[in-house]
């Protein structure tokens, strides 16, 4: 063996490719893409996904930043979203990208960037909270309606084609009209409580499958409680598939935020979210699409690389079922 | 591999705790502690800079003018004319639907009043030939036109309009107006004489008949037999007839062969074969369609859409503009502290530069800062009221509000020197939003007040001003509203400065508790604020004709207003009809005696005398 070949390297510093490949690959024409395909897929995360995860750090560093920042009693070099500097003779309205604001100044003269940051904040909470609420609440409820079958699944599920019968927004706008505070936590919460029934399907769905699994049988048999399988056998199996599906429905529960921003539903002004930066922006329009411009492309942003990401983890929980 | 999972899990509930914990509560802190608020004290400290503000009364370079004059152009027949209107008619029954602007260009087009608005803010007659009170104004006889038919071939005489009475009497739209000129009964005195006879004198009533609700003359037959029908076939003696109505799409009219009106020359009214009505809500969409050529005229009631539309014309389009007595702004509820206390009210709208909200509404330049319920182009404005109303004056302001906040009987019940709070309430509309806003940065910017933001839908909104029975005091704070309307003053002002509460009218000797007569209050003092003077110089002044006197009482109204302000404005609404350049009419209209009309107030058309030059 010519240890100067690369892709015989490369096999042998593949943990998982067998012996006997080995010598098929040196009869290949192209042995590196045989040993590329023998990799286990989604193992390597791809650029894009990588890009993806850069920009949710930056957003998430942002909003982190922008609110430890009030927190702390601190200035620091971000400014106050909600200064209007046209009344105190800092700024005017709509201003364009300068050095003293990154992002120009929005219709009320307010600093986008500083705003844009802010936002973020609004954004991921919301999502994480929704998302936890739904994998927590929807999981578990789900895992149960598929473990223990019967009547009760029939019941449960039945609920919960009831709720995804309904339209989702109009839901969503009567529970928040019904909420006449509209704080972050309200928000999350009635969002979080919608996102439950996907969550359910997806892991009663795990769940059926797993149940009937070797592993399973096996507690089964020795006696072990059926709430403790569920919790220690099946649930935690499910949970990858809900964590991969999570991040692509965080991507689509900021988006809801942003609509509901943009009907003026969500957190209360002066809040600055990405959903309301665009409906403020939106009346001024004609004269300058640089307010709209900003929140619109952070949204697109950061969904777009929160399904990126969310598909490779995907991918990666699809391995570890076939594995099972 | 469990293990590992349940350990994200936890993480991810970690923080979403956390999340929860740090989320904001909504509200606003005039401190700066809070989310979104700067805790910057140098901006917090710094005061508004002193704005160039255009002193009241007074032109700014470029605002709306109201102006009208009579079509030079000659009149040509035929063509279609597809309108833009900024939101859909629900309903076209006078009586019964609730009615705005757009809905109004559409009603206008189908109904005729019995007398109509002059350029010079006097009444004509319209279906009326001539109008005339008794010396008491408790009697108002109408002398109608003859030969009119409604749509379906009935004639319109003084029967149809005393037929009309019930209906009015019953609809949730006029019952009201019937109430407010307190009208006992309409009868026939003749085949085209009609009597409206009231419970108490009104000098001013012409003005209620040509108001929507009782003024469009519709016919009373089909009306009682299929309301529900009418809404979408309405009947009148109007210049078009609905031939299709599309909701949500588009209401097509064509033109009346049997119109009674003729222009100046001779020729029969209408000049258009057809006139379509589409809503489309958003303003940039409206405003694109009209310059694709889409529609061939739009409407708009918002001041940067006029704005735009200045900018996007190159000479295709005539701007019909309109600067009228409506005005924006605000209210505070006087029966709730601290707002009970004129010290808050004045030191707040002394802090409220009026420049910077009209300058968030896009109207820099178009709109003038309001200081009563006229503006400058109404016959009532009064320049006497304009420097009595307090101006912009930051620290002033402050200097006001302070004596409230560091008073030991503070009606509030604070702390001495603590700030006060209250709500600010606007309904959720893009500008709205962007007023309201600038409102709050400058009152909490004075560390004087914990402005908390609010925004709900316009009917719930409307309910918080209305409150509830038997009072009606309302549960709100500060408030966005619009005040006043190009008609009579009495119209408005009567109504809404009237007792607030049963009890405040049987303080002042307006009625009695459990007497016959109910004690003279309205629920639409939305302000709760009553002032026994104020008041008589309003019930003075529609007992009388002459325009002097009248004009002097409606003056001591509006200086009382600037004195105790239990509102506040923001600028008079301007208003834009913009049509194709070949689109003529519009603000030239004539009444049937040759004067000339009032043109196009708040973006209502009279599409009856236009036409389309080829």
């Amino acid at each position: 063996m010519s240890t100067t070949d690369p892709s015989v390297q490369e096999l042998e510093l593949t943990d998982e490719t067998p012996a006997a490949p080995r010598k098929m690959s040196r009869q290949s024409p192209k042995p590196r893409r045989t040993a590329k395909a023998a990799k286990r897929p989604g193992k390597k995360m791809p650029i894009t996904a990588k890009l993806a995860l850069f920009w949710l750090s930056l957003v998430v560093f942002g909003a982190i930043y922008a609110k430890f920042d009030n927190l702390l009693g601190q200035r620091l070099p971000l400014q106050d979203p909600r200064y209007q500097g046209n009344l105190f003779g800092t700024a005017s309205r709509t201003e364009t990208p300068s050095t003293a604001h990154f992002l120009g100044t929005d219709v009320l003269s307010r600093d986008s960037f500083a705003r844009l940051v802010h936002g973020g904040w609004v954004s991921l909470i919301v999502a994480m909270s929704a998302v936890t609420f739904g994998v927590v609440f929807g999981g578990l409820i789900g895992t149960f309606a598929g473990y223990v079958k019967g009547r009760t699944e029939r019941v449960i599920m039945a609920l919960i084609d009831v709720i995804l019968a309904f339209p989702a927004l109009v839901l969503l706008l009567a529970m928040v009209s019904i909420f006449q505070v509209r704080s972050l936590t309200v928000i999350s919460l009635v969002i979080g409580l919608l996102a439950i029934p996907a969550y359910t399907r997806i892991a009663r769905a795990n769940t059926l499958a797993l149940a009937n699994r070797e592993f399973v049988h096996a507690a089964q048999a020795i006696g072990t409680k059926r709430f403790t399988i569920m919790f220690r056998e099946i649930f935690p199996n499910v949970l990858p598939t809900l964590l991969a599906y999570a991040l692509v429905n965080a991507a689509a529960i900021i988006v809801i935020e942003g609509t509901l921003s943009f009907l003026g539903l969500s957190v209360q002004l002066p809040e600055p979210t990405w959903g309301n930066m665009i409906n403020e922006g939106r009346s001024e329009i004609r004269q300058t699409i640089l307010p709209v411009l900003w929140p619109s492309l952070a949204l697109t942003l950061t969904v777009l690389s929160l399904n990126q990401v969310g598909d490779w983890l995907q991918g990666r929980a699809e391995v570890r079922s076939a594995a099972l | 591999m469990t293990t590992r999972w349940l350990k994200y899990l936890a993480v991810l509930l970690s923080l979403a705790m956390l999340a929860a914990a740090c989320g904001s509560d909504g509200t606003t802190d005039a401190g700066g502690g809070d989310s979104g608020s700067s805790g910057d004290s140098e901006a917090e400290a710094e005061e508004p800079a002193e704005e160039e503000v255009v002193a009241a009364g007074t032109e700014a370079e470029g605002d709306v003018d109201t102006e009208v004059a009579e079509i030079e152009e000659t009149s040509v027949y035929g063509g279609d004319l597809v309108v833009g209107l900024e939101a859909e008619a629900t309903g076209l029954r006078p009586w019964e639907d609730s009615c705005s602007s757009p809905c109004l260009n559409m009603m206008v087009a189908v109904f005729d009043k019995l007398v109509e608005f002059r350029a010079d803010g006097t009444y004509g007659g319209w279906l009326a030939e001539s109008f005339e009170s008794n010396d008491d104004f408790t009697e108002w006889t109408f002398k109608l036109r003859e030969g009119v038919t409604f749509h379906n071939g009935v004639p319109f005489n003084a029967q149809s309009v005393a037929d009309m009475f019930p209906i009015h009497q019953a609809g949730s739209q006029s019952a009201g107006i019937v109430g407010s000129a307190k009208i006992l009964s309409v009868t026939a005195a003749d085949e085209y004489t009609v009597v409206y006879t009231l419970g108490a004198p009104h000098s001013a009533f012409p003005a209620f008949v040509e108001r929507a609700q009782i003024g469009f003359m519709f016919e009373p037959g089909e009306a009682a037999a299929n309301p529900d029908g009418f809404s979408a076939a309405p009947i009148g003696t109007g210049p078009f007839m609905v031939e299709t109505r599309d909701l949500d799409n588009e209401t097509i009219m064509v033109r009346n062969p049997n119109y009674w009106m003729s222009d100046g020359d001779g020729n029969q009214l209408p000049y258009l074969d057809s006139i379509s009505f589409r809503p489309i809500p958003d303003e940039g969409t409206r405003l694109d369609s009209l310059l694709s050529g889409t529609i061939n005229a739009m409407q708009t009631l918002r001041q940067g859409t006029i704005r735009d539309t200045r900018d996007a014309n190159d000479g295709d389009l005539t701007l019909f503009e309109f600067q009228g007595n409506n005005v924006g702004g605000g209210m505070f509820n006087s029966s709730t502290p601290p707002f009970d206390d004129v010290r808050v009210r004045r030191g707040l709208t002394m802090m409220n530069n009026q420049e910077a909200v009209i300058e968030s509404l896009g109207g820099t330049g178009i709109s003038l800062p309001g200081t009563q319920w006229f503006s400058p182009d109404s016959v009532w404005y009064s320049e006497k009221v304009a420097a009595a109303w307090p101006p912009f004056d930051y620290e002033g302001g402050q200097a006001v509000l302070s004596e409230y906040i560091n008073d030991a009987a503070r009606s509030d019940g604070k702390a001495v020197g603590e700030p006060i709070e209250f709500e600010l309430s606007c309904p959720p509309d893009p500008t709205l939003i962007a007023a309201m806003q600038v409102l709050e940065q400058l009152w909490s910017s004075s560390g004087l007040a914990t402005v908390n933001l609010t925004n709900y839908d316009q009917q719930t909104h409307i309910d918080y001003a209305l409150g509830a029975p038997p009072d009606f005091e309302g549960e709100h704070g500060a408030h966005c509203w619009r005040w006043s309307s190009d008609q009579d003053p009495s119209t408005e002002l009567n109504r809404q400065f009237a007792p607030d509460t049963p009890a405040t009218a049987i303080a002042n000797g307006l009625g009695e508790a459990g007497a016959e007569g109910t004690p003279l209050f309205t629920p639409t003092n939305f302000f709760n604020y009553y002032d026994h003077e104020l008041f008589g110089n309003l019930a003075a002044a529609i007992q009388t004709d002459s325009f002097d006197e009248r004009y002097a009482l409606y003056e001591a109204v509006m200086l009382k207003v600037a004195e105790d302000v239990p509102l506040w404005y923001s600028g008079h609404t301007a208003t834009l009809i913009a049509t194709q350049a070949n689109v003529v009419g519009l603000s030239g209209w004539t009444l049937p005696d040759g004067s000339l009309g009032v043109g196009h107030p708040a973006a209502e058309g009279r599409w009856g005398q236009v036409f389309i030059q080829q």
